[in-house]
């Protein structure tokens, strides 16, 4: 009797939230590990491929060009945040875009429904993105490159910063959850990834480099500045007041990325099979 | 009578006439996908457009650009990336890890020739699709696209267009030794991007890496074809005349080949049609 109880607690950490992600994270490492040599390499590239946009602002430096009022180390603080932020939600609830795609064109999309949990924890828990992970070293590198070549801050500024960052990372799952709305519409169109990827190349620089209007879509629309440009900000202790409009964009903005995507799988009637 | 017949039904103009035309309305039913660059290309150029005035503020000149012709590099760049874009490699991959090569090896037609044929038709698609969108939007934007010399960027174009298909092509062909070469091929992709000059001109780079990127053929898929476009060519401190580049782009397509044909030889010997 007493040692039913033991097993009882264990089976409902395993279908909690957490226990269940976890379970997801290890089925997707267990599966990518049948070609491992292939997954430690691609993993090595996707961090590679993060240092692209702080090797391009290196080498503008490095011809004497610059950024007006951001000097090289600030800007590479500001493109490691903006690849931290990345490289926390690629591989930990971006995949929910290419795992809504892919499942929707074969028909299994049809498989997640009838479970019986949500069908976005079931899209998260089914898409952890193991080479991502690669993302996520290539921006710690970043930025603890960029923090060790600037002054150290006070606390003051790194608390705001971990709450601008925190918003950051809310605005990247209202992206995903407008991609994973589209991927049910838009049928095996796996290239909705550039289009909001296309977006986010706007948050990987200064929002000071852009005219007045694209500021203000920027920072009031889709407040794209919140993935790096205002925790740089904060972090370097020069964030401006605009921020809080932007912190409320971001908020309604993941309203409306749920709204949008609990719409969306609200008329699916199943693709394929 | 029977073999005249059979000849002329797989004569390689029919056969790639059949191929490109079959790619083409393969493809067209998924126009839409192509579509999204007239949406996504205008963003990534409109950010460039501001790191590059935001820099140029400060400067008339970045390594001998100025801020139009920095412009006019990226604008032709993108066109050249989405004239030259396949998925040769990945095709080719995906047929060795399952096996379905292996009906690749029974028909009267060398991969090879099918496989570029596939690139064409899709990229005939692209041109209407993607190509003609972007560029109006360039010229509205007041990027003026008129090569310097206009044959010779045709012939460049053309040269980049087959050098391209053979650096992928050759990547696919690594399958037959890893099976799944998603790591090798991005790997590839990246350097390619970077030494090609897509990323930003190759000559804004160190001056020791430009030296190095000169005897890559990456160069020659994006870099050259745009400078040819613009009507000058320099690298590592190294000037040459148009017809001079072009010659050389043309003596590193036959490079390619010769190295694409050699994996093939070996690789091929390898496949046995695991999972067919």
């Amino acid at each position: 009797m007493t040692g039913l109880k033991p097993k009882k607690e264990a089976g409902k950490w395993r279908f909690s939230v957490l226990g269940l992600y976890i379970q997801g994270v290890k089925t997707a490492l267990a599966s990518r590990m049948a070609y491992r040599g292939d997954f430690i390499m691609s993993m090595f590239i996707m961090m590679i491929v993060e240092f692209s946009g702080p090797v391009i602002t290196m080498i503008i430096y490095g011809n004497g060009a610059s950024f007006p009022g951001w000097d090289m180390n600030e800007v590479l603080l500001l493109q490691g945040i903006f690849l931290l932020s990345r490289g926390i939600s690629f591989p930990f609830f971006m995949g929910i875009v290419w795992n809504t795609i892919g499942r929707v064109q074969e028909g299994t999309f049809d498989l997640l429904l009838i479970k019986p949990r949500s069908i976005l924890l079931m899209s998260i828990v089914t898409a952890f993105d193991s080479e991502d992970l690669g993302k996520l070293i290539g921006g710690i590198l970043v930025l603890r490159m960029a923090l060790k070549r600037l002054p150290e801050q006070p606390l003051s500024h790194w608390i705001s910063f971990f709450i601008l960052f925190l918003f950051s990372i809310i605005l990247m799952f209202g992206f995903a959850l407008f991609m994973a709305g589209l991927g049910i519409v838009w049928i095996g169109n796996y290239r909705i990834y550039e289009i909001f990827m296309s977006v986010m190349d706007f948050g990987m620089y200064p929002k000071s480099i852009f005219s007045k209007s694209f500021q203000s879509i920027l920072t009031y629309i889709i407040p794209v500045s919140l993935l790096a440009s205002y925790p740089a900000s904060a972090l370097l202790g020069s964030v401006d007041k605009d921020v809080i409009l932007a912190l409320l964009a971001s908020i309604v903005f993941l309203l409306l990325g749920l709204c949008f995507y609990f719409k969306i799988v609200r008329n699916y009637t199943s693709a394929g099979g | 009578m029977q073999r005249a017949v059979m000849k002329k039904g797989n004569s390689t103009p029919r056969v790639s006439k059949a191929v490109i035309t079959a790619t083409y309305k393969e493809n067209f039913a998924y126009r839409n996908q192509m579509a999204v660059s007239i949406f996504v290309q205008p963003i990534y150029f409109l950010v460039h457009y501001f790191i590059w005035q935001a820099i140029f503020q400060t400067r008339d000149q970045v390594s001998g650009f100025t801020f139009d012709q920095m412009l006019l590099y990226f604008a032709v760049s993108s066109l050249v990336e989405f004239m030259n874009w396949d998925s040769s490699g990945n095709k080719l991959q995906r047929l060795i890890q399952t096996g379905q090569f292996i009906t690749f090896q029974l028909r009267p037609v060398s991969h090879i020739y099918f496989s570029f044929c596939e690139k064409i038709g899709q990229r005939i698609l692209a041109f209407l699709v993607e190509i003609l969108p972007v560029m109006c939007f360039y010229i509205l934007f007041g990027i003026r696209l008129i090569p310097a010399k206009p044959v010779w960027a045709v012939i460049s174009l053309l040269l980049s267009f087959v050098l391209s298909f053979l650096i992928r092509y050759t990547i696919g062909i690594f399958a037959f030794w890893f099976v799944k070469t998603d790591g090798v091929s991005r790997a590839v992709l990246l350097l390619t991007n970077i030494c090609s000059g897509a990323f930003l001109p190759l000559n804004l780079y160190p001056q020791g890496f430009q030296k190095f990127l000169f005897y890559l053929p990456f160069q020659f898929v994006s870099y050259v074809p745009v400078r040819v476009f613009i009507g000058h060519y320099e690298l590592a401190g190294i000037t040459m005349t148009i017809p001079q580049i072009v010659f050389l782009q043309a003596v590193m397509v036959g490079v390619m080949f010769l190295v694409n044909r050699a994996l093939w030889y070996l690789g091929i010997k390898r496949f046995a049609g695991v999972g067919a």
